[in-house]
């Protein structure tokens, strides 16, 4: 058996080998992978892309954008290293700590301002023109790319937490949907009213939960915002610890108590995202991410969008997205730009607002005529349009403004122990204060 | 030794009520890689959906090069058994049998490396093959993993349990350490090489930490990126995902099975021939 | 007959010889062919290949982020030398104790449950009945299935409402706690589907190690009227050692470093319960650019694992056959 064994190891190396050979004629055996490595003539360029794969829409548009990018640009070459998103910021800092970060690449907006202050990112802001110019952007995302005035990256688009809604299940409880308007949308109590009602008990078991979401780090901060609550102060401390965020944080604690959502947990460890419970029923209502519509839409039933709940006088939400950027030792600057230039285009844009996985971020693309560009009934709810004002206006996502990443992973395990019943509120609005506190003391 | 026929039933009870908790996550990957994705996370959860979707298998090469990272893959961890079995069973060999100066340090030493963990060795294993040139390509995939302290670990414990009166009259017979080596150890040893070639084995095919560090070109990337790529961010494809999972395990399996017919039991240690 | 030179062996089984000894001629020994005979020559040879590998891919490595220990580095600006300040600072590190003791009270109960099942398990299966290699490929495939399934089952089986595990729990009267939300249960489960994972691993390797035992050990304590358990604990224990040794020592390194099987099943929850090590060491490195500090965290790590094994080399040269 050995010898069988054995034949069948060579064998299949033997085979692989040839194979291998044969299909990678591309012959890359010697390449380094330090930027824009010059190929065949003296006129091409290469530069290196990097950017994580959000979707498999996003990796497809991507890839199309990139080959349109080269048909304009002869003298570009651009080669894409697509990265799994949650390794996504290691392999990134190992190549920058090994001198070969990439050309252009991807930046989370929450890590933007880290390589900022650290030197990693080209600055851009001689660079800016009429086709990309900081003004034309929506105030979330100016406050996201203007670090001190100088701009180092160019942000993508924009999502923000919004409302989703199963119409099916509204039209079996007879309850009216929420209105895509602004003006007029739900305050808080509208919101848990309806919530309970759509809190379906059996017995002990839950059949089904009236809403879902709200305690994601992004949908709390949301409505603590809403409710007036700060979060930093003008020079970056933190100012949580105050009695509108400890109001907003005590209303979504009691709906878990009331039985009205469900811990977390409980329904992520069965393995469901939560456009797929929505789906299937398990909740009637969702706070998410407006990036969720792209797949929603998909999903076959008949889903509804609406702006969130109101603790104050006014709704609003926070929005945010990644940037792209360029290595402040890149070899070539110049094309460089025209990369991230493209991939700002409203064009470029286009294609993925139109699935419902992104939202402009160029004010006059949600003019009348700027709609039509993206609009699609199929992916965008009846109504949708309405709620352009809500991510137009919405204001940039507290934790991508602070300098340090750490903060919201100390304020994410706070809240996190608060709504598991672990902690009282003050205690946890003051833990978050001396954390943070000495965090941002730290060198 | 025959065993009466009650114990032989137990031992298939108890062995398959055992065997059973073990396959079920597998089957729940196979399950769910012929369904479409509406009817994976159904209650109660269900064996097949209405239809077997078996172009969820056609669908991974939709995803990312499922040909060609299924080939880099074998290439890479193909080079890596074949070296890891050859450099492992001679360094094991001269850690149990040799004696040298040094020898217990350098092998803890060798084991020692064993407890650093990747996350803080990856920079400088990416600095260090910058400096080799090797970036992006298969050798600083399979270079670093052609010797490793497990294998050579894993080989001496194996020949310390060969007695010394075997090698003793080898060496009365007049072999060299080398023919001593390569006639008694390696062929008494079958089961721990066949052993150690299926964990090395999976070890490299499965070895993300690699490709994800030192790959930037799609077309030098390996089966784990690509599966990893089918869990996005915001949602994952499950059938597409546990199909390609499936297909990506069952060269594990055969190679498993393949090492099974090496568990001859009882070798005898008498009668043997130089 | 002229015995080649050794080095302290005596002639201490001469009985169980091949009779191919007696009779045998003299064997000449010039200089030459005796360096060919010496030991230390050949470990040279055989460590060759092995050796050059390992100081170009992975001493360079491990010493430079021990270097890297005693720095603070944000991987894009300078390297910064603090001496002992990333150490002096992990002791007074609230979370790094909860994160190092979390993965200590992992390591402590996974290791010796798991390796004590899969030994009983390969027993098992080292029975010449039917079917066997069937069995023994359905306890290996947790092993090589995607954590990520088993995760998946697991969660469902642990899930509070409608899991396997409360369900049956129920039949008896036990009103299952929420498993992995609960701060004192989470950590106990995740252990179990880590073993549950892990036993085909240790399984295989103690199958090989069985194989290697005679038969005629057992057939002559059989006929020595041996009890089952007697068997088990004069013959299987004791030659098995230096298997179970190296299980030992590579279960106690793997579980030090763990991170997915808890990772996918908790994401570290709740609260910081199921929090382990390498988790906290790739924040650190990898989230907020303390490279030189998470560097540190690992060296922490290493020693204790050293020191472990150490002891453990320490006691087996002890007290082993071998």
């Amino acid at each position: 058996m050995k010898r069988l064994y054995t034949s069948f190891l060579g064998f299949v190396f033997i085979i692989s080998m040839i194979l291998a050979g044969c299909s990678n004629s591309s012959g890359t055996e010697t390449t380094s992978s330090d930027s824009g490595a010059d190929s065949n003539s003296e006129d091409v360029i290469t530069l290196s892309f990097m950017g994580w794969e959000a979707s498999p829409l996003e990796t497809e548009s991507v890839k199309k954008g990139l080959e349109q990018f080269m048909a304009e640009n002869p003298g570009i070459k651009v080669k894409y290293t697509p990265v799994p998103g949650e390794q996504y910021s290691s392999k990134l800092l190992t190549m920058m700590a090994g001198n070969s970060a990439p050309d252009v690449f991807f930046v989370y907006a929450d890590q933007y301002r880290d390589l900022v202050n650290r030197e990693a990112l080209l600055e851009l802001t001689p660079k800016l023109d009429e086709e990309v110019a900081l003004e034309d952007f929506i105030p979330s995302s100016q406050s996201i790319m203007d670090v001190d005035g100088k701009v180092y990256g160019i942000s993508s688009t924009t999502v923000s937490p919004v409302l989703f809604y199963n119409k099916k299940i509204f039209d079996e409880a007879g309850i009216e949907y929420p209105s895509s308007n602004p003006a007029e949308s739900w305050t808080w109590e509208e919101f848990v009213d309806v919530a309970e009602k759509l809190t379906i008990k059996e017995g002990k078991d839950i059949k089904q939960y009236g809403a879902y979401g709200l305690e994601i780090l992004g949908s709390t901060t949301a409505f603590l915002r809403n409710n007036g609550a700060d979060f930093f102060n003008e020079d970056g401390s933190i100012a949580l610890n105050n009695s509108e965020a400890k109001e907003s944080l005590e209303a979504i604690r009691k709906l878990r108590e009331d039985g009205i959502t469900p811990a977390a947990q409980t329904l992520e460890n069965s393995g469901m995202s939560a456009p797929q419970m929505l789906q299937t029923g398990k909740i009637g209502m969702m706070i998410e991410g407006s990036w969720a519509l792209q797949q929603l839409a998909t999903m076959g039933f008949p889903v509804g969008v609406a702006p969130l709940p109101k603790f104050g006088s006014e709704p609003s939400t926070h929005g945010s997205a990644h940037l792209h950027s360029a290595s402040a030792n890149t070899k070539h600057p110049e094309e460089a730009w025209k990369l991230i230039k493209f991939l700002s285009s409203r064009d470029y844009q286009n294609q993925l607002i139109k699935e419902g996985l992104w939202m402009p971020n160029r004010v006059d693309m949600y003019s009348e005529e700027g709609v039509k560009a993206w609009h699609d009934p199929k992916v965008h709810p009846e109504g949708f349009l309405e709620l352009n004002s809500f991510f137009k206006d919405a204001e940039a996502y507290p934790f991508v403004t602070i300098q340090k990443y750490v903060v919201q992973d100390i304020v994410s395990e706070e809240f996190e122990k608060y709504y598991n019943g672990d902690q009282n509120v003050d205690d946890t609005l003051s833990n978050i204060d001396t954390r943070v506190a000495e965090e941002l003391a730290r060198k | 030794m025959q065993k009466s026929l009650k114990v032989r039933a137990l031992s298939h009870i108890l062995l398959s009520l055992g065997a059973i908790t073990m396959i079920f996550p597998f089957i729940w990957m196979l399950s769910t890689s012929l369904k479409d994705i509406s009817e994976v996370f159904t209650f109660p959860p269900t064996l097949f959906g209405e239809t077997l979707k078996f172009d969820n298998y056609a669908a991974i090469s939709d995803r990312f090069p499922f040909g060609q990272f299924f080939l880099n893959s074998t290439k890479v961890t193909t080079i890596v058994v074949i070296a890891q079995l050859i450099t492992g069973s001679m360094a094991g060999y001269a850690f149990a049998r040799l004696k040298f100066r040094g020898r217990d340090v350098l092998f803890v030493v060798y084991l020692a490396t064993l407890m650093v963990p990747a996350q803080v060795t990856m920079i400088p294993n990416f600095i260090t093959m910058s400096h080799y040139g090797l970036v992006d390509t298969h050798a600083s995939l399979y270079l670093p993993q052609m010797a490793n302290a497990f294998s050579t670990f894993l080989l001496r414990q194996f020949f310390l349990t060969i007695p010394n009166s075997l090698v003793d009259a080898a060496k009365i017979d007049g072999c060299t350490p080398f023919g001593i080596y390569w006639r008694i150890f390696l062929p008494l040893c079958k089961p721990a090489l066949a052993t150690l070639s299926v964990f090395v084995f999976m070890g490299a095919w499965n070895d993300f930490m690699g490709p994800l560090v030192f790959i930037n070109s799609i077309e030098q990337m390996t089966l784990p990126l690509g599966l990893a790529s089918l869990q996005g961010m915001y949602g994952t494809d499950w059938p597409v995902l546990m199909a390609g999972t499936v297909v990506s395990i069952l060269p594990v399996i055969v190679l498993f099975l393949l090492a099974q017919d090496l568990f001859i039991k009882g070798v005898t240690l008498s009668g043997l021939k130089e | 007959m002229m015995l080649p030179e050794k080095k302290g062996t005596t002639n201490k089984s001469v009985v169980a010889e091949p009779s191919i000894i007696r009779g045998k001629q003299e064997i000449k020994k010039g200089k030459l062919t005796s360096l060919f005979y010496k030991d230390g020559t050949w470990a040279v040879i055989f460590l060759l290949p092995h050796l050059i590998l390992f100081l170009a891919f992975m001493l360079i490595p491990v010493i430079a982020s021990f270097i890297l220990s005693f720095t603070s580095w944000d991987m894009i600006s300078q390297i910064e030398w603090v001496g002992f300040g990333n150490y002096v600072e992990l002791f007074n590190d609230e979370i790094f104790i909860e994160v190092f003791w979390n993965t200590i009270y992992f390591t402590a109960v996974s290791v010796p449950v798991g390796i004590f099942i899969s030994l009983i398990l390969a027993v098992a299966l080292n029975q010449k009945i039917r079917g066997i290699k069937f069995y023994r490929v359905a306890y290996f495939l947790p092993v090589i299935s995607s954590m990520v399934a088993v995760a998946i089952i697991w969660q469902w089986i642990y899930n509070p409402e409608y899991g396997f595990l409360n369900f049956m729990l129920g039949i008896v009267g036990i009103d299952g706690p929420n498993w992995l939300s609960s701060q004192s249960w989470s950590m106990p489960a995740v252990i179990v589907t880590s073993i549950w994972k892990g036993l085909g691993f240790n399984m295989l390797i103690f199958l090989a190690g069985l194989q290697g035992i005679p038969d005629s050990y057992y057939e002559a304590a059989e006929l020595d009227g041996a009890s089952t358990w007697a068997k088990f604990r004069f013959i299987t224990v004791p030659l098995l050692s230096p298997t179970t040794f190296f299980i030992t020592i590579m279960a106690v390194i793997n579980s030090f470093q763990v991170f997915d099987t808890v990772y996918l099943m908790t994401g570290g929850g709740p609260g910081r319960s199921t929090s382990v090590l390498v988790h906290y060491l790739y924040q650190n490195g990898f989230e907020y650019f303390r490279m030189g500090y998470a560097s540190a965290m690992a060296y922490v790590l290493f020693f204790l694992v050293f020191i472990i094994t150490l002891i453990q080399f320490w006691r087996q040269k002890k007290n082993s056959l071998y």
